[in-house]
């Protein structure tokens, strides 16, 4: 039989999911990471989190810093709460104890402590001061073996925070249940912050690097999606539905509109009308069917604007609540932050037709391109397990000529419908030609249409070599 | 000269952060007094009975005995009852106030030194009899 380990809860979003749950009860954890990397933000919104449900928490420092700093430098987060202090958290310094009375004194102030405190969980600040003052390693290890035993004893958790990077060799590091290890990493121009759980004993944790932010809300982590989600949250059965595109003359080319569920990729170069298209299908947005448009270009007001110029009305859509814009500008954003903030908006509103414009814009968040494949089928296997029809928009450089290669040969594979819009010129005239490359469980023709724009909205036509345009038969 | 009608006080400092503890430790010794720190209430207690100060100055938030815990244990010990406290607090300054009858005088950090010196002169210049 398996057992489950009761679980400490961070308080820090994401954090949970990573650990398998949060942190194991009575176990001890190392937290480690240079100035600056979040350990004390970190530990101390896990702490006043534990305080606001009711669990006393002993947080011992041994540095310098006064805890009048330290409570100066919390009190712009949200979390800091300052009827908590001498109450259900108490900060104490062990310093003096430390320089006067030595590791054994600390150890027997810890133990005295904790139980004074009925202590849920005891954050030790500054391992690193601990081992200098140790005159062996022996000396550490008992040291920590002690704290730990001790605080297992009467169910406290244990956080060590130390700003070294502790090897796996480090006596430290072979004795506790788990380390946590936060980095703020120059990549190119820019930093990230990333949090990896080296080390979970008895408890599954997501591997590999999970980035972080800090803001006035204190730590927010983003399990990296194919991590977190290696198989879809719900096992949905496929549906043979069709929903409508929203461009005239369309659905009847694609046996009655886009297959309900499937992630459509629309490439196209700038300005072939990849938006207009997208608006067009979220313009059919109802209570039956909530659209989401997850852009990264144009802000909402110019989406609405450019809708309108083609006789869509996207507002009323807004204010009924069938219909989000969320704009994300294509500034510093962080890919797995995107689509943590793409699936809960889906799943707040039960979208049902989404538009993601474009792909580039995550690809662009990404700091490693070589997990884009894992990301994007992580992230295509749920929506279509929510059963949400998608439209991506991929830009491509070549303005006018036939259609290239997919940028992203890999990324195609995971896809369902391949659609490409693009420029031709004709005489002195350019058109907007569209075409169907993939659909999936459907058959399309596989020729070369032309897309109009009128205050009625786009509509497609047959186009043929010559240029001349026929209405196409449904 | 100011220092000419002050008396020499012996003078109790409670701190387990000990960078207040000995940055108020000289501020008092250069005010002429003699000044003894404890790291925290409990040691703070024991040197209180032993050297039998003229004033104690104690943090709120410390291990092993609170400076509140130690205000109520002079308080309920005969011996020491009439000794003047000053509270010296961070963030508790709302929970000690609840127990303001246990302190003379009550201070945020960070506080006006002037101020503390001039609450230190008046707390060790009165005879306890006076209080």
């Amino acid at each position: 039989m398996v057992e489950h380990l009761t679980r400490l809860t961070t308080g820090v979003s994401g954090l949970d999911a990573i650990l398998g749950g949060g942190f194991v009860e009575g176990a001890s954890y190392i937290i480690q990471g240079s100035p600056g990397a979040g350990k004390t933000i970190l530990s101390n919104q896990i702490a006043f989190s534990q305080a606001a449900s009711g669990h006393p928490v002993l947080y011992v420092t041994l540095l310098a810093e006064t805890h009048d700093r330290l409570f100066q430098s919390l009190s712009t987060l949200s979390y800091f709460d300052n009827t908590a202090l001498g109450d259900k958290i108490k900060y104490v310094s062990v310093f003096q104890c430390l320089r006067d009375e030595g590791l054994d004194s600390v150890v027997k102030l810890i133990r005295e402590e904790t139980q004074r405190q009925s202590a849920r969980l005891l954050v030790f600040d500054g391992l690193l001061n601990a081992r200098d003052r140790a005159e062996t390693e022996l000396d550490v290890k008992t040291f920590v073996a002690t704290i730990q035993s001790q605080a297992a004893f009467v169910g406290c958790t244990v956080l060590f925070l130390t700003s070294t990077r502790l090897q796996e060799s480090n006596p430290e590091h072979t004795m506790v249940d788990g380390v946590l290890d936060l980095s703020d990493e120059l990549i190119g121009e820019r930093t990230f912050r990333r949090l990896q759980v080296r080390k979970s004993r008895g408890s599954a944790a997501l591997s590999g690097f999970h980035q972080f932010l800090i803001d006035d809300n204190g730590v927010t982590v983003f399990p990296r999606l194919e991590a977190f989600l290696p198989v879809p949250s719900i096992n949905a059965p496929p549906s043979s539905a069709r929903i409508q595109t929203g461009v005239n003359g369309l659905d009847q080319l694609i046996g009655g509109g886009l297959p309900e569920g499937s992630v459509t990729i629309l490439m196209g170069p700038p300005g072939s009308g990849k938006t207009s298209l997208s608006l067009s299908f979220f313009s059919l947005a109802s209570a039956s069917q909530p659209a989401l448009y997850f852009g990264f270009f144009e802000t909402p007001e110019r989406l609405i604007m450019k809708a309108s110029s083609f006789g869509l009305a996207i507002d009323p859509l807004i204010s009924s609540g069938a219909a989000e814009i969320i704009w994300n500008p294509l500034t510093e954003n962080i890919m797995d932050k995107l689509a943590h903030q793409l699936l809960a908006a889906v799943k707040r509103s039960g979208v049902k037709r989404l538009i993601i414009d474009g792909l580039n814009g995550f690809e662009r968040a990404a700091v490693t391109p070589g997990r884009l494949v894992e990301f994007f089928a992580s992230l295509t296997n749920e929506l279509r397990a929510l059963n949400v029809t998608t439209i991506m928009t991929w830009e491509m450089r070549e303005i006018y000529g036939k259609a290239g290669t997919s940028p992203l040969p890999d990324i195609s594979a995971l896809l369902d419908n391949l659609l490409v819009v693009r420029s031709e010129k004709a005489a002195s005239t350019t058109r907007r030609l569209f075409s169907v490359l993939k659909l999936r469980n459907s058959t399309f023709k596989p020729s070369d249409f032309e897309l109009e724009f009128s205050a009625s909205g786009l509509s497609i036509s047959c186009a043929d070599e010559s240029g001349v345009t026929e209405p196409e038969k449904g | 000269m100011e220092s000419e009608d002050n008396e020499v006080a012996l003078i109790v400092v409670v701190d387990d952060e000990f960078l207040l503890a000995d940055y108020l430790a000289s501020l008092l010794t250069d005010e002429g007094h003699e000044v003894v720190t404890a790291a925290h209430g409990r040691a703070g207690l024991q040197l209180i009975r032993e050297r039998k100060p003229a004033l104690v100055i104690t943090d709120f938030m410390m291990p092993l005995m609170t400076g509140l815990e130690l205000a109520q244990a002079l308080a309920a010990d005969a011996e020491l009852a009439d000794l003047p406290i000053i509270l010296v607090t961070g963030g508790q300054g709302l929970i000690a106030r609840d127990h303001g009858e246990l302190f003379d005088e009550i201070f945020d950090k960070p506080y006006d030194q002037s101020l503390m010196i001039e609450a230190v002169q008046r707390l060790t210049a009165a005879p306890k009899t006076e209080r």
